[in-house]
């Protein structure tokens, strides 16, 4: 076994990813799987049809019956391809159908993971105890996807099967007389052959990808108990560096040599790989012409072919069908006479009428219904400040007065640029945002549009700015016309 | 080499890769699917009956019987990421062969030819041809540009033992570190021996023999697991 030649990518997989594995191996080698499983059972199936010629269904019986002994050259074919080698001697392969047969076509006939034992049997060998304790460690949690294996491709022969009689039922004409059933709905005779041969042909068909998926399975498990995958990743890995060892001895000894060159012929130096302006272009020029760069490609697509021949001058078809509709009106009063009709008329009033309530009564959420909301959440603190409505006194200047004589000068101009701030976001729903600096506030004022009020903020955030980082403090005066400006400008009062 | 793997090179010089799906696990996904589908219309028919059996009722199970057979898939294939109950319970889905999405277009396609398919006896012109191109695609997959795929689980982390990472001492590739992580952390499935067969391969990393030098692989796997 040389892990080398591993024919398959070596990797975990799951079960059913096992299955589909097997699938693609008897894609591959369905020429070699085919050629194995015919030389044994060619020449059975002839003996059988000839003893059996006048009820071949049993032949079919016996060939399904046998199916373990003619699986196992396949079997063996595919391991040999498997790792990339020579099918082997003609006498190891004689013995190969023979070897511990009798189990296999009396009680294990009806195992329902047949294919996913074989191999125990086939390739290694192994009889008794020692074969069931090899399987009791093989099978894991496989089983159901074995046995799902056995059903489905079980499935696919009935299906070929039949799918071939009734192929041929469909292309074989009647008058040839060939008839499946007599008349008493028993099978005749040519019917027996033609179910028989298309039996056959089903079972050789379906049985490379029945056994290839059953292999694979094996496999999957012992790739997956015996780390194959890990063992070929790490051989790749140490010659990778054994390569690199015998590089990097190979590139001193150059270096070595090619240091004894320069001393004894120094002009050999300047030959080295060196491209001027002109031969560097035609390089690139020919880099640029590969196939990497100007490939050309045939794009082919359907087109509506009478596009661009579309006559202007007739008239549109859709414009005749309108107007033919329209002539359906001209006897509407006969329709009218209808009292039925009338009751029509009413309903779909009415249901215009609903339709139309509705839409006044829910117009309004109806046309917010796309709009992005608002954001409502105003900070309740910005730059430190407390702006709730609820921690302002209730008159802010008298307040703000009384802490300017007791000289908390801070007190005073803090409190009237957070009440100012605080009446902004309730009166005008200015979006503040605790990120937002002073000046920013300001700005956002300017932007709401209303001059005076614009213009009392920039004072007061200045007057604030200067206080609160400058430590320079405002005239008496000045506070004064700021309480009298927040007053007409930012009280319940105003405007 | 083979593989069931499918990958597909996307612009940036990227790959993604799929495990393609063969005939066995796409028969149970269907034939999930078909009793699923039986069920409804068993009762679909017995609730058409209160309705008459001749006009109304008749009218109204055809109508559902068509829209259940034509749609079934397309709708779950559209709307749930490609897969079908079906397909959901066997982990595949259906995605489009560059590895998007499948579209309202691709999944019609595919399904209105599984008349095609199912010809001449219950799709064996889709097995075929499922069986005759390496990526498992039936006629309806081909003309469709879709394809089966298995929908990868996200990996379990495995319980960590206690143990002392050693940084490798020379530079290894990624994927020759998943390998050292992989035989971390499948060191519990394999024998004692094949562990120090395999662990013998590495001696010029480890410079360890025997049971020394799978510790040391263990070690080293522990540290590129980020353990410090």
């Amino acid at each position: 076994m040389n892990l080398d030649k591993l024919q398959v990518n070596a990797c975990l997989r799951s079960g059913w990813q096992a299955i589909d594995l097997g699938f693609l191996m008897a894609r591959a080698w369905w020429r070699q799987i085919y050629i194995a499983s015919l030389l044994p059972l060619l020449p059975l199936t002839l003996v059988l049809l000839l003893v059996f010629s006048q009820s071949p269904l049993w032949s079919l019986l016996f060939i399904w019956w046998l199916k373990p002994f003619w699986e196992r050259l396949p079997l063996y074919i595919a391991s040999r391809m498997l790792f990339d080698e020579e099918p082997g001697t003609w006498s190891n392969m004689k013995s190969l159908p023979l070897k511990d047969i009798l189990p296999w076509l009396l009680w294990r006939r009806f195992s329902v993971q047949r294919a996913f034992d074989n191999p125990v049997t086939v390739l290694e060998e192994l009889k008794g105890t020692a074969r069931r304790e090899r399987l009791r460690i093989l099978h894991g949690r496989y089983t159901d996807v074995a046995l799902g294996n056995q059903l489905v491709c079980f499935c696919f022969e009935l299906l070929v099967a039949f799918g071939l009689v009734v192929m041929l039922d469909f292309f074989t004409p009647d008058t040839l007389g060939i008839r499946l059933y007599d008349s008493f709905g028993d099978l005749t005779l040519s019917g027996e052959w033609i179910f028989t041969l298309a039996g056959i042909a089903a079972i050789t068909l379906v049985m490379p990808f029945h056994t290839m998926a059953g292999f694979a399975l094996y496999l999957n498990r012992r790739i997956e108990l015996e780390a194959w995958d890990i063992e070929i990743s790490f051989r790749n890995l140490a010659n990778r560096k054994q390569r690199a060892t015998s590089h990097r001895a190979g590139m001193v000894s150059a270096i070595v040599f090619a240091g004894l060159m320069t001393l004894t012929m120094p002009a050999a130096v300047d030959a080295a790989v060196e491209h001027d302006h002109e031969s560097s272009r035609q390089l690139i020029e020919s880099v640029l012409q590969g196939q990497d760069f100007g490939e050309e490609r045939t794009v082919r697509k359907w087109r509506f072919k009478g596009w661009s021949e579309a006559d202007d001058e007739t008239i549109p078809e859709w414009v005749i069908d309108f107007l033919e509709w329209l002539e359906l009106f001209k006897d509407w009063a006969e329709v009218l006479s209808n009292i039925a009709a009338w009751v029509k008329v009413l309903l779909v009033l009415a249901f215009a009428g609903l339709l139309f309530y509705l839409f006044r009564r829910y117009r309004g959420p109806l046309s917010r219904l796309g709009r992005r909301q608002p954001e409502k959440t105003a900070p309740e603190v910005l730059f430190g400040l407390d702006v709730t409505p609820e921690s302002l006194p209730p008159d802010v200047p008298a307040r703000v007065m009384a802490l300017w004589a007791e000289a908390g000068y801070r007190e005073a101009l803090s409190l009237l640029y957070r009440a100012s701030l605080s009446r902004l976001i309730d009166k005008y729903e200015l979006a503040f945002r605790a990120s937002h600096t002073e000046a920013e506030c300001a700005a956002l004022v300017r932007a709401h549009g209303i001059d005076s009020l614009s213009e009392y903020f920039w004072q007061l955030t200045n007057a604030w700015r200067r206080l609160a980082y400058g430590h320079q403090l405002p005239e008496s005066e000045t506070i004064k016309g700021l309480c009298d400006g927040w007053t007409a400008e930012l009280s319940d009062e105003s405007q | 080499m083979l593989d069931t793997r499918y990958r597909v090179e996307i612009p940036g010089g990227i790959n993604l890769e799929a495990q393609v799906v063969g005939p066995v696990p796409r028969f149970f996904a269907f034939a999930i699917d078909l009793g699923i589908r039986g069920i409804i219309i068993f009762v679909l028919s017995l609730l058409s009956i209160p309705l008459g059996s001749g006009g109304m009722g008749g009218g109204f199970f055809l109508i559902f019987l068509f829209v259940i057979e034509w749609l079934y898939p397309v709708l779950f294939e559209v709307f749930s990421r490609g897969q079908t109950p079906g397909k959901k319970l066997l982990k595949i889905s259906v995605i489009k062969d560059d590895l998007s999405p499948v579209t309202l277009g691709a999944s019609m396609v595919r399904n209105l030819l599984r008349t095609v398919d199912f010809l001449p006896l219950f799709y064996l012109v889709g097995l075929v041809t499922m069986l005759s191109n390496q990526r498992f695609q039936r006629l309806g997959d081909l003309a469709a540009g879709t394809l089966v795929i298995s929908v990868p689980e996200s990996a379990k982390p495995a319980a960590m033992q206690e143990i002392m990472p050693l940084a490798p001492s020379t530079s290894l590739l990624r994927p020759e570190q998943t390998s050292i992580i992989e035989f971390l952390q499948r060191s519990n499935q394999l024998s004692e021996p094949r562990q120090q067969e395999l662990a013998s391969i590495l001696e010029g990393i480890t410079h360890e023999k025997g049971d020394n030098g799978v510790e040391q692989l263990r070690r080293i796997g522990a540290w590129f697991l980020g353990v410090r």
